[in-house]
């Protein structure tokens, strides 16, 4: 089983005491990088859920590597992480979403004593009913109004220090600490809390807090390292600095001696209300949210960056600013490099495109990036159900995956690695900016050689939208592709563009299996097959003039039953088209079959003949894929009314199906089977259900022989809505590193969730010995409950029924209970 | 992200000086040439990941102060090897050494993930280190050098583990067997040692010269060596006796720098054969194979080169592109081997999976993406980019104009049928009709289905159109069966009118049979009213007068026969009232003409009144359909 396409960002870095290693939360794992090579070198595994907090013990040796990490399976653990070994665990069984430990950063000379109690200060997620016997909780309908809670936490004795809790919330919130370790606070709202770490901690210390006040809402705060500076960040983009704040709460304990603190009660610039601040300024030069503030560590310049991805570096006493731009996207975590004896401070500095890059101070020059697989980005309301910009290479064990900078991004997902982009929209890509463009489907040839992608370039106010089809040919082997032909608005017809109003956008687009033709199909309600032309032009090498054109067109009119041809002169009203919803090849690619909403239409793809035409489905179909080498065909359909379909096609009948929500279907390019991943319902029931059968799991990949309704197997998975599956085919030599015992196997399934994390493993797999493995595992895990919770579900689920068909094939399903047949088989 | 170096191996014109290797998983590649300067690539990105220049002397400063600092200049690597430490995590970089020998004796290695000296040894060979080996997964790593000795080396910590002498004079080669028990030093000649109890096993003599590259195979029977200034690749068999010469030689055109060798013995027939995969100092890749040593020994070599279309100028000193290092993967299927190649030039090397088969020779384009080229190579290099930026089609609206249209047909929609029934399937039922075009489409409306006709664009004329129709019927055409069959006649026009000796002449021609069959075809043509009778007739006649034995022979047709007879005597009977009736209105039309001083013609008649009046019909039907709007047609019928 191979794990991946984790995200390096989800929580800040740290670099080790001498600076060669760099420590990043990696999903369940801390994966420790070389700052030198920006190779990964160890990881520290051990965490059931993912790690939210890695904090390294400051040391004045270099060699000593030791840390503490916090994750959302309730626990804080202790590492060497030279070795890897694990040192220490604390269980306070709740999700920690933050911790800070302010004795570490302490004069390391104070901590000699060998009895002194280690405290940490964590934000958690208060899930238990009654918290804590000494508040006398009662319990609270759910949801909890005030679920985020900071509390304290002796690590030496491994619990909650009883009864402390700092501070309630909606939401858990990440604290900041100050580099010196005497402060920390977190933000709410328009707040900033902080408070004043004990001189002399123990448990139950009353702990000195004070408030500030903003009118927005409030992103990021940071510590001056010596003096009492807080900057924070907003998300309008200013940035606000506090001076000498807590002068009247904090003061005593300080032990401060100053004349001045009287006399500057009167005059207190900037500072809202009765804030304990002496002023307040405020810069402003992002555009848009600040997510990132640093001092360095003397204590003269200010680092913050935002969401526009530009790093600005602000001294602090004049406010003058310098510049990193062109980071390409938003800037999310700043860290620096605690080794002073380097001659060149590097820090480091991670941006939400899942990569980090370590910077060269004060050239401010990158000099290492460390990048994983990119990250879902966002797509404009309403644009969602079009984009399905996934596509895999099966045979070198590819994806390519669209990106926020309108790149094609190729990731090996046996290596786990990026391997090259391609851009497919001549823009540039401003972090922030609104989005114009959205590249929504990608196709992969079957030997990868060929890419097809299909952009929309949004209307504004009903004008100026653009719907346009690109194929691009694999230049050499390292999947750098180059642009082959470029067709504007494929599917829109010319002389009607005024009479109707339905989007000519392309639903699917599918490559022949072996010859270089290509099809796709429109939501205005016709077809294109494509072919490309240096087919016909290989003996003559001078003629490289390798372009796509229109071989065929065809669309399908329902009720009058009349298949009529369309070509540039067509005055026909489209109207009355069905949208063309999906298209696939056969394995052999002599049949294309094209979904005109809720009909499968069959062609010949040479002849553009229509063969067949075989329906209907209870709603419009979202996917076909002909099953193998197989005669059967796999049919989705969403909305109210999902269903999986299977269709023979020697009968052209429906063999069987199931009504389910179906995320996404993988066909093996030879087996007679296929792989679906379905949604789990979402009735209340199921919800509370999914607590304790799937633990938070919420949708299951099952494995169908095309034959048999009966699922051959499956898996219960987190995060499916919006995941993708595939068949690799491996080839045995490259896998056979990955599998410790037994003979490799000849196909891999691909789990891809919807952060992009994937998972690929042996569907055909010994049972076994691959569901015990899932079943440690987070991102997959199996069913191994008893018959008990299923007996549950089917009375909330009513709407689970299998459809009769009406062909002369009997489905051996029984027809009322889809998922306890479905699950009756697999738990054994 | 990385900077271009000038060419380290200016003016060479050979790799030999070049060290590479490939990571345990193949994802990275190392390359040094000559200055000490170790460059990691990425394979997959094809990026350099990573560049040690002077590792060995800034490390020995912070561990090993008494060494004096050297610039990274003075360091020689004389050989080096990328290890896997462990067998499971082959693909973590971190449980993996790039093991080096220096020229001044000392063997090191690098963490390269980490990109720190993992260990050093110093002065291990006085007079530097020849050759560095391990087995697949062994935990010691051996060390030959010029000193004679061979160090046994822990590879994790680096300590010294033993020493022996495997030969008086320096040793110029050495290797492991993949199983580790067996050990091969090459100081002129060959010799083999175990390498538990260090003792010799076997001697090889044959190569004169110092042995530059030797290696066992997979299975440790065979050993591959290649000799400084010798042309060929000598095999070495090491299951055999004490002494031997080598058991096959495989010649290149110039001496090899590197190989690699796959023996498939048992196990799959199939596959079983000897895989050998050569590079030379010029940089051209060889690659045989044989089913066995006999077959290996007379096989030609298949080249793998680089196209010499890339080599833009010869006076570009250094700048020449090669294949570096090579490995074979893994065996598709018999006689064809994947192979992972690097080429390209020195400074920017291509990674590439190629699949060899032997017997087909491959030329590699090596591209110049991303090299720093001299001015007079940017011209060339600009109208690349601008030919490539030619090549891209733009596609508007007129695009789809030659797309193949889609044939259009008629579907029976049974409104009633139920959803999950096919609605329509069999082409059978759908005929295209193929005939000429004197053979008017006609539409026959069966009760229960429902079926319309949509005319196409303008653009299409209607005799096209109507051609291309299809007719839905629920029995068996005639015509179609002349439509086959015509074929068959294909040199006959029935329609023709012929003078009778031609008729004869051409139904003399056909074979009985096929006289039969077409006396079938006639006759049924005739029996539906679909076709006129005027020429089917003559036709029958002269085949019942030409063919009559054939005929008579022939039980089969008798039924046939039967009919026609009594067709013809029921049309007899009304024959003379027909012309009765023919005389009647002739004389009426005529009366008619006079009275209206009309130019009415009359129209030219025959015996086949019904079939004119359907074909008037239909015509009129389809110019409705022509001048309206079909789309109105449909929207009637739609609902």
């Amino acid at each position: 089983m191979i794990r991946g396409g984790r995200s390096h960002v989800s929580s800040p870095p740290a670099f080790s005491n001498d600076a060669k290693r760099l420590l990043v939360c990696t999903g369940n794992t801390v994966s420790i990088f070389s700052t030198s090579t920006g190779l990964q070198i160890k990881s520290l595994e051990g965490h059931a859920a993912e790690v939210t907090t890695v904090t390294v013990e400051p040391a004045a040796s270099k060699v000593l590597c030791y840390c503490w990490t916090a994750s959302l399976d309730g626990s804080i653990k202790y590492w060497d992480f030279s070795v890897p070994e694990l040192l220490k665990t604390v269980d306070i069984k709740l999700p920690i979403f933050s911790m800070v430990i302010p004795s570490l950063l302490g004069q390391p000379t104070e901590r000699n004593e060998k009895q002194h109690n280690i405290f940490a200060y964590v934000s958690v997620e208060d899930t238990r009913e009654t918290t804590n016997p000494r508040k006398k909780k009662q319990p609270k309908p759910k949801p909890k109004p005030l679920s985020g809670r900071i509390c304290k936490c002796n690590l030496t004795e491994s619990r909650l220090a009883g009864g402390v809790t700092l501070a309630e919330m909606k939401v858990p919130q990440v604290i900041t600490i100050s580099p010196s370790g005497k402060y920390f606070g977190i933000r709410k709202h328009h707040k900033l809390l902080i408070w004043k770490v004990p001189d002399v901690e123990s448990e139950r210390m009353v702990m000195r807090k004070i408030t500030l006040h903003h009118t927005k809402k409030m992103t990021v705060l940071a510590f001056h390292p010596t003096q009492r500076i807080v900057a924070a960040g907003d998300v309008t983009g200013r940035i606000l600095i506090w001076r000498r704040f807590g002068d009247k709460t904090f003061a005593v304990s300080d032990g401060l001696v100053d004349g001045n603190l009287m006399s500057s009660e009167e005059e207190r610039p900037g500072v809202r209300d009765n804030d304990d601040a002496d002023s307040c300024t405020t810069w402003h030069w992002h555009p848009s949210q600040v997510n990132v503030l640093n001092f360095s560590s003397d204590g003269a310049y200010l680092y913050s960056g935002g969401q526009e991805g530009v790093l600005v570096v602000w001294q602090l006493d004049t406010g003058k600013k310098k510049f990193l731009p062109r980071i390409g996207s938003p800037l999310l975590y700043f860290t620096f490099s605690p080794d002073p004896s380097l001659s060149s401070v590097s820090l480091q500095m991670s941006s939400a495109d899942n990569q980090i890059h370590l910077l060269k101070m004060p050239s401010m020059e990158i000099l290492k990036s460390i990048s994983g697989i990119k990250l879902p980005c966002s797509v404009p309301e309403g644009y969602e159900a079009l984009c399905r910009g996934i596509a895999f290479d099966q045979s070198a064990g590819l994806v390519a995956l669209h990106t926020g900078n309108y790149c094609i991004q190729f990731y090996s997902l046996l290596d786990d690695r990026g391997i090259s982009e391609v851009q497919v929209c001549e823009r540039n890509h401003q972090p922030g900016d609104d989005v114009t463009v959205v590249v929504t489907l990608v196709a992969l040839s079957q030997d990868g050689s060929m890419m097809s992608t299909a952009e929309l370039k949004i209307a504004e106010e009903g004008i100026g939208g653009l719907v346009c089809l690109k194929f691009w040919a694999s230049g050499s082997q390292n999947k750098e592709f180059s642009l082959s032909t470029v067709i504007y608005e494929p599917h829109r017809n010319s002389q009607l563009w005024l009479l109707w109003y339905r989007d000519a956008g392309i639903s699917a687009i599918a490559f022949h299996p072996t010859r270089r033709v290509a099809v796709s199909s429109s939501y205005a309600g016709d077809f294109k097959v494509w072919i490309c032309h240096d087919e016909f032009q290989q003996k003559d090498p001078m003629l490289q003039n390798s372009g796509w054109s229109c071989h065929a067109v065809g669309s399908y009119k329902y009720g009058s039953s009349f298949i009529f041809s369309c070509g540039a002169v067509n005055y026909i009203s489209p109207c009355r088209k069905k949208a063309m919803t999906a298209a696939a090849f056969s394995a052999d690619g002599s049949v294309l079959a094209v979904a005109a909403e809720t009909l499968i239409t069959l062609w010949d793809p040479d002849e553009n003949v229509l063969v067949a035409v075989i329906g209907e489905t209870l709603a419009p179909i979202m996917s076909l894929s002909f099953v193998g080498k197989s005669e059967y065909l796999v049919a989705t359909s969403r909305g109210s009314k999902p269903q999986l379909s299977v269709w023979s096609m020697s009968k052209l009948s429906a063999s069987w199906s199931y009504m389910l929500q179906i995320e996404a279907v993988a066909t093996a390019v030879d087996a007679s089977s296929f792989a679906v991943l379905a949604l789990l319902p979402e009735s209340p029931k199921c919800k509370e259900l999914n607590g304790t059968v799937f633990q938070g799991r919420d949708g299951v990949i099952l494995l169908f022989n095309a034959t048999d309704p009966v699922p051959v197997a499956s898996w219960s998975v987190r995060k499916a809505k919006g995941g993708f599956l595939a068949f690799l085919q491996v080839n045995p030599s490259s896998i056979q590193e990955y599998i410790s015992d037994g003979k490799p196997p000849q196909t891999l399934l691909a789990y891809m969730n919807a952060d992009h994390e994937y998972v690929l493993f042996d569907p055909y797999g010994e049972e076994t010995h691959e569901l015990s493995v899932i079943h440690r595992e987070d991102l997959l895990a199996s069913e191994e409950s008893g018959h008990y919770g299923y007996a549950s579900i089917y009375g909330e689920l009513p709407e689970f029924q299998l459809k009769k068909n009406q062909a002369t094939w009997t489905p051996s399903a029984p027809s009322e209970k889809p998922w306890e047949t479905i699950f009756n088989w697999f738990i054994t | 992200m990385f900077k271009l170096t000038s060419n380290p191996i200016m003016g060479s014109s050979n790799i030999r000086d070049i060290l590479t290797s490939f990571s345990p998983s193949l994802d990275y590649f190392a390359i040094c040439a000559g200055d000490a300067r170790i460059k990691i690539w990425d394979t997959l990105k094809g990026q350099v990941q990573t560049e040690f220049a002077d590792i060995a002397s800034t490390e020995t400063t912070s561990f090993y102060s008494n060494k004096p600092e050297r610039g990274h200049l003075s360091v020689d690597y004389t050989c080096m090897k990328w290890l896997a430490l462990d067998k499971k995590k082959k693909r973590k970089l971190g449980s993996s050494l790039l093991v080096l020998g220096t020229g001044s004796g000392d063997v090191l290695a690098l963490d390269v993930a980490a990109g720190q000296l993992k260990w050093r040894i110093s002065d291990c060979h006085p007079g530097g280190v020849s050759a560095v080996s391990f087995a697949t997964h062994g935990s010691c790593i051996y060390s030959a050098g010029a000193d004679g000795m061979i160090c046994e080396i822990d590879s994790l910590a680096g300590n010294l583990l033993g020493k022996f002498r495997g030969s008086t004079n320096g040793i110029s080669c050495m290797a492991v067997s993949p199983d580790g028990k067996m050990l091969a030093t090459a100081a002129g000649q060959l010799k083999t040692f175990n390498c538990s109890d260090h003792k010799k096993i076997q001697k090889f003599s044959g190569h004169p010269g110092a042995v530059r590259f030797m290696m066992f195979t997979e299975d440790g029977k065979y050993i591959l060596s290649s000799a400084v200034g010798e042309r060929c690749i000598a095999l070495w068999r090491t299951d055999g006796g004490k002494r031997q010469s080598a058991s096959c030689v495989l010649a290149m055109e110039h001496p090899a720098v590197f190989i690699d060798g796959r023996c498939i013995d048992s196990g799959e027939v199939d596959d079983a054969g000897l895989y050998v995969l050569a590079i030379s100092e010029t940089g051209v890749c060889y690659f045989w194979y044989g089913k066995n040593i006999d077959e290996l020994r007379n096989t030609k070599p298949t080249k793998i080169s680089i196209s010499s279309e890339g080599i833009i100028s010869q006076n570009q000193k250094g700048a020449f592109p090669a294949i570096f290092a090579a490995k074979l993967q893994g065996i598709s299927k018999p006689a064809s081997a994947h192979a992972f190649v690097v080429h390209g030039l020195l400074i920017k090397p291509s990674f590439q999976k190629i699949l060899v088969h032997s017997g087909t020779d491959i030329t590699l384009h090596s591209s110049q993406d991303g090299v720093l080229l001299p001015m007079s190579q940017s011209v060339i290099k600009s109208k690349k980019g601008l030919d490539l930026q030619n090549r891209v089609t733009a596609l508007d609206r007129a695009y789809a104009e030659d797309a193949v249209l889609p044939l259009p047909k008629i579907l029976d929609v049974h409104e009633k049928k139920n959803r999950h029934q096919t609605l329509i399937t069999d082409p059978g039922e759908v005929m295209a009709d193929s005939l000429d075009s004197k053979i008017q489409a006609k539409f026959v409306e069966s009760k229960d289905d429902t079926v319309e006709v949509e005319a196409d664009s303008a653009m299409v004329c209607m005799e096209d159109r109507l051609r291309s129709l299809g007719i839905l019927s629920g029995k068996d055409d005639p015509r179609l069966n002349l439509a086959c069959k015509s074929t068959l006649f294909n040199d006959i026009d029935l329609e023709a009118n012929m003078p009778e000796k031609k008729m004869r002449a051409a139904v003399l021609s056909m074979s009985p049979s096929n006289a039969c069959e077409l006396l079938e075809v006639l006759v049924n043509m005739w029996q539906s009213r679909s076709d006129r009778g005027k020429h089917n007739l003559h036709w029958i006649y002269s085949i019942l007068v030409n063919h009559s034995h054939h005929v008579l022979s022939q039980k089969s047709l008798n039924p046939m026969l039967n009919s026609l007879y009594k067709i013809t005597k029921s049309r007899e009977v009304a024959f003379q009232p027909l012309l009765q009736l023919s005389g009647r209105l002739q004389l009426i039309m005529a009366q008619i003409d006079k009275a209206t001083d009309d130019k009415i013609q009359i129209p030219s008649h025959d015996d086949q009144i019904d079939e004119s009046e359907d074909e008037d019909e239909d015509v009129e039907e389809l110019l409705y359909g022509e001048v309206d709007n079909e789309s109105q047609i449909s929207s009637d019928e739609d609902d």
